[in-house]
């Protein structure tokens, strides 16, 4: 028999936790880290290709939109890089704890940042 | 297949708003989440004002008072009011809890009462639990032993009682399979945090011989492995038990074993 009773609000009116937020943001970061090496692959493909085609993604990544691009990706993979090492104790039993889990879940969103800030800090001064 | 949208019948309108009568200078507005089933109109939120200063302490007494001195119709479910029996689970200020033990000085500003989430909803406040039941059917939560011990208790170890605890406190109230976001998009397949913390208090009993088979029966990448860490179980369940770290460790076992 079809059920026509209405559905009750859930994702609607369902508060965030920060390890709720974590979890979604981990599966939104894994899909970006999965978009993005198609372009680590376009750039490499250009290196390949020769100095002409080199300029462009050069220029390209050089411009205020690539740069940001460039952050948004380190920033991704430094999330999920985190995240994924959370997982990795959850995944031996350890740190269910509400505030343990809690706690780890604050350091995954501060730390993806504090990590993409050293990346920056490090390409910037010592690498090119 | 996730369906973040409510459907067109399930879209929440605006309500009856319900003065207060009594003068009182201590009001709180209470928006409930309403459906009457035989008028075939969509769900509304009625807004009521109650007078704090005669209302004990829990949302329970608010749910209480309005049905005894306001409005009559409303319906929600309740018997103990000592967060015993799990029956007046509902979402309450955005999260899943029993109304008999959360203080209404906890939740700051206008008291938004709703059903526990992603539910069919038969009345007002009442959520449709068959399938949870079904599901804790399915994991058959009874001890399965040979042993024919009419006469003598079947003992276990102090040690092996201990691995109970955290598990035999369960009051089967729901309020962390409907706060799960996998629940909610895979209810009828995924077993769901109750039913699989439930499933692991028979798996790990030491007194149960059905263990090896218990396990087969719930390593399935439907019943348990949709369970993936978001932790809204542990943060709804309103006797402070863990379901993620249960879950955890029914993986922990299948993947050691």
């Amino acid at each position: 028999m079809k059920n026509d009773n209405p559905l009750s609000p859930h994702i609607q009116i369902y508060n965030w936790h920060i390890s709720s937020l974590v979890s979604i943001s981990h599966r939104i970061t894994g899909i970006i880290n999965f978009a993005s090496l198609t372009l680590i692959c376009f750039w490499v493909s250009y290196l390949v290709l020769g100095k002409d085609n080199y300029e462009l993604i050069f220029i390209f990544l050089n411009s205020f939109i690539g740069k940001f691009l460039i952050l948004a990706i380190v920033w991704s993979f430094s999330f999920q890089i985190l995240s994924e090492i959370r997982h990795l104790f959850w995944d031996y039993g350890i740190g269910f704890e509400l505030k343990t889990a809690n706690i780890t879940g604050s350091l995954v969103i501060v730390g993806s940042f504090t990590l993409t800030l050293i990346i920056y800090i490090l390409g910037k001064n010592f690498l090119i | 297949m996730v369906q973040i949208r409510l459907p067109e019948n399930s879209k929440i309108e605006k309500g009856n708003y319900y003065k207060d009568k009594t003068g009182s200078k201590n009001l709180r507005k209470v928006n409930i989440y309403r459906w009457d089933p035989s008028t075939g109109e969509k769900p509304r939120i009625d807004t009521y004002e109650v007078d704090m200063d005669n209302c004990p302490s829990k949302v329970l007494d608010i749910l209480n008072k309005i049905k005894n001195e306001i409005d009559p119709s409303i319906a929600y479910r309740r018997s103990c009011a000592h967060g015993v029996c799990g029956s007046c689970a509902m979402n309450m200020d955005g999260k899943n809890g029993l109304a008999c033990t959360k203080p209404h000085s906890e939740i700051k500003g206008d008291i938004n009462i709703y059903p526990l989430p992603h539910l069919k909803v038969l009345k007002d406040l009442i959520g449709d639990l068959s399938t949870l039941y079904k599901q804790y059917e399915s994991v058959e939560p009874w001890l399965k032993t040979s042993k024919k011990n009419d006469e003598k208790e079947n003992l276990q170890s102090k040690k092996d009682r201990a691995k109970l605890d955290g598990l035999y406190e369960c009051i089967m109230c729901a309020c962390c399979s409907t706060s799960c976001p996998s629940y909610w998009w895979n209810g009828e397949k995924y077993l769901g945090p109750a039913v699989l913390l439930q499933a692991y208090r028979w798996i790990i009993d030491s007194r149960d011989e059905d263990r090896k088979a218990r396990l087969k029966k719930v390593a399935d990448e439907l019943k348990l492995y949709r369970c993936h860490t978001i932790m809204n179980c542990t943060n709804a369940c309103p006797k402070g038990l863990n379901p993620a770290k249960a879950i955890a460790s029914i993986k922990k076992m299948l993947a050691t074993s």
